[in-house]
């Protein structure tokens, strides 16, 4: 079974990973700083604008993931305005009490939630798993047999998937008689849980045995793959920064709406 | 010495008794050396000790007066699913170059002299692990050791998980490697590696060592014993035949199955299409193909597990799983997956009890005694032996009294006496009439058991050929009373 995506390799492919990982963090920590909802919908366009064109991958691919942002956008953006606190009323149906202030905050949280949303795509979408490891071993000196599990690990989880679908097609054919309410729940837990977990359990052991039969240790090593900073790394930076400035500008200079500060 | 031990006694947590006791062994420089004996008899476990894995890596308590562990060893394991820990060939390659400190620009040359050396040459080694079939993974796993350039070559069951074509490609593969090279071998499949060894090592099902000589004296003085452990030694499907002389031959039964323009989906792929088929009672129809051309697919069509177009009958159309499943008892090529409950006896009671069957008790007792479970009732199904699981698996899914009997791939991966029972076990419920519908790679099943033969190429069923050996010996039988 196919289980990896097809892409083009773009200049987001060539960011060095653990530089990648730090850095977006950090971004995730600005955001929460931010509490202009022009600014904050401003800024939601930077990562946007990356994901929609510079990924590299199919454009249906893109589309068909974009689907459970939008409901995440419109999932935390409602919550808060139907529940949140206000003075102007708009509008009051039993406990759902829309108000000018919390209409505001609720899009301000929906396009903050958006922007983490659409980040963690663009890293996800643009970063081999092989590589962050090998960058966070040679920049951030993460150890070797940590990093090393990791890997492997990843390489388990499409096994782990086939063994559920086959899982599945054999419980369906056994005909288990479904339990009722929530013996339900804990009925499935065991019926999947054990048999995957003591599958990849003994799997996990090989694969160690193995990886040490090959000596593995904790000695001296060199790496395959060299992960460096490059001048990528300087534009992707430089890209933000632009965009920070121009939304900011915009959001100052042209407000979309009245409320500039979401707290208050 | 190159490698050995002294006076070994090794003992598992929770095991009554040692595992060996004051076992010596010695192998010197050069030699290639077979070890022999049931399973469960710990020689993968003296294997992994002489390697240094134990209790390097694997702690087990153990002592000895002297273990000598080579400077450094190669092992390669049986699960090729589970032996590498990178998704490419190249990282996987470089893993074991990394771990040896090869310096950055050396390696790529390396990767391809150690691929070479097993045959597998890519253009650009960069290709995933999961494209490969698995006897090409095996050959990996050979290459990667290799690039260890060990001193002592220790294969654990190398092709225990392979089809016969994976094995022989494993095997000319080991045999290309430097004639001078110490090698330790544990197998059960001895065809092809026993004029390649020197020396083979039988143990009994205690540990003990009992033989220690050339290939050719154990042959002569032990064969009875590599019966009965189990091994495929060349020649065993001969004396199988001999000594049960196969079964009355087919004699064409009533309809049963009617197959007419099956497809079966994944989502909206059409993974297997199956124009007309019949198929009768007492009939043994081998599925054949190779890897992914569709032949669990079309099991799993016939359940209604896959989405299907078309139809298909027993007694009956079968357009549910709920229909399927009463008339046609489905056994997985995984048995833990079928298990659902916590001991063995329940594992039998289950669907009946489910269909509410008055006499759950005698029912179960008399397959308790059938599938030869009895003394083991009331274990949990995963504390079985491989044999004993898949017997169970054959149990549960034979609940009711389905016509037909589905079988993927039951003999993979099983010794010989345990495919034998099996196959005798699959033989007695065709000669009552079931229609059995088996899907194997084995060629000795489909000359020795099967009827008829459905080849699948592609997904789609393109050969549909009665077998002559049943017919050859009626002709046989008819021509010898003249």
């Amino acid at each position: 079974m196919q289980w990896t995506l097809q892409y083009e390799e773009t200049w987001l492919h060539r960011l060095n990973p653990a530089f990648k990982l730090v850095f977006f963090l950090s971004l995730f920590l600005t955001l929460l700083f931010v509490h202009n909802p022009n600014v904050m919908s401003n800024l939601t366009f930077v990562p946007f604008i990356l994901v929609l064109f510079a990924t590299g991958h199919r454009r249906i691919v893109i589309a068909l993931l974009l689907i459970p942002f939008l409901l995440l956008f419109f999932s935390s953006a409602s919550s808060m305005m139907f529940f949140g606190q206000g003075s102007t009323t708009w509008w009051r149906w039993g406990i759902v009490h829309i108000t000018e202030e919390s209409f505001f905050r609720g899009l301000h949280i929906g396009f903050r939630a958006l922007n983490f949303a659409l980040l963690g795509l663009l890293f996800a979408l643009t970063t081999r798993p092989v590589f962050l490891f090998y960058s966070l071993i040679q920049q951030l000196k993460v150890p070797p047999r940590f990093a090393y599990s990791f890997m492997a690990a990843v390489r388990i989880l499409p096994v782990m998937v086939e063994e559920f679908q086959q899982l599945r097609a054999a419980l369906l054919i056994r005909g288990v008689k479904k339990k009722k309410g929530l013996r339900r729940v804990t009925q499935s837990i065991m019926l999947y849980a054990v048999p995957l977990l003591s599958q990849s359990i003994r799997r996990a052991h090989r694969i160690a045995v193995a990886m040490e039969a090959k000596q593995f240790n904790n000695k001296e090593r060199t790496y395959y793959y060299k992960q460096t900073f490059s001048k990528v790394d300087i534009y992707f930076v430089l890209y933000i920064i632009a965009g920070f400035c121009l939304s900011y500008w915009i959001g100052y200079t042209f407000p979309y709406f009245e409320i500039t500060d979401v707290r208050n | 010495m190159k490698v050995g031990v002294s006076n070994l006694r090794v003992k598992y947590a929770g095991a009554k008794t040692l595992l060996f006791n004051n076992l010596s062994l010695q192998v010197e420089e050069g030699e290639k050396v077979l070890f022999l004996g049931p399973s469960g008899c710990g020689k993968s476990t003296l294997l992994q000790i002489l390697s240094g894995l134990i209790p390097n890596a694997v702690p087990v308590p153990m002592k000895a007066d002297q273990v000598k562990t080579p400077e450094s060893s190669g092992v390669v394991f049986q699960d090729p699913d589970s032996q590498f820990c990178m998704p490419y060939v190249d990282e996987e390659m470089a893993f074991v170059l990394e771990n040896r400190a090869i310096p950055q620009p050396e390696m790529k040359k390396l990767i391809c002299l150690y691929l070479h050396k097993v045959g597998l040459s890519f253009s650009d080694p960069h290709v995933e692990i999961s494209s490969l079939s698995q006897g090409m993974k095996q050959r990996l796993a050979i290459a990667s050791m290799l690039a260890l350039e060990p001193d002592v070559i220790f294969l654990d069951e190398p092709t225990a998980l392979l089809d016969p074509e994976g094995t022989t490609e494993v095997w000319n593969t080991i045999k290309q490697i430097n004639e001078k090279q110490t090698m330790i071998i544990v197998e059960h499949k001895i065809d092809e590696v026993i004029h390649f060894v020197d020396r083979i090592v039988l143990f009994d099902s205690k540990g003990k060592m009992i033989a220690d000589a050339d290939p050719k004296s154990v042959f002569s003085f032990y064969k009875p014993k590599l019966k009965e452990y189990g091994i495929w030694y060349p020649g065993v499907w001969d004396e199988h035949r001999k000594e049960n002389n196969l079964p009355a031959p087919y004699v064409k039964g009533q309809q049963l199955m009617v197959i007419n323009q099956l497809q079966g989906y994944r989502g909206k792929t059409p993974k297997i299409e199956v124009s007309d088929a019949i198929a009768h009672e007492g009939e043994w129809i081998v599925v054949t193909g190779k890897n992914g051309a569709g032949k669990s697919s079309f099991l799993l069509s016939l359940m209604n597990v896959m989405k299907t177009t078309g139809t298909k009958s027993v007694r009956g159309q079968l357009k549910t799983i709920k229909a399927s499943r009463e008339q046609l008892a489905f056994v997985f090529q995984n048995p833990e997956f079928q298990f659902i409950t916590n001991s063995v006896y329940d594992e039998l009671a289950y669907s009946l009890e489910m269909m509410d069957d008055r006499n759950v008790a005698e029912k179960v007792k008399n397959w308790l005694e059938a599938y030869d479970l009895h003394h083991v009732q009331n274990l949990h199904p995963y504390q079985l032996s491989t044999g004993q699981k898949r017997r169970l698996s054959v149990g549960t899914s034979l609940f009711g009294d389905q016509p037909v009997l589905l079988l993927d791939e039951p003999t993979f991966g099983q010794d010989a006496s345990n495919t034998f029972k099996l196959l005798d076990l699959f033989e007695q419920l065709r000669s009552k009439g079931m229609l059995i519908i088996m899907v194997t790679h084995d060629e000795m099943v489909v000359q020795n058991y099967a009827t008829r033969e459905w080849v699948i190429h592609e997904g789609k069923l393109i050969e549909d050929r009665k077998l002559e050996r049943r017919e050859e010996e009626e002709r046989y039988a008819v021509d010898s009373t003249i």
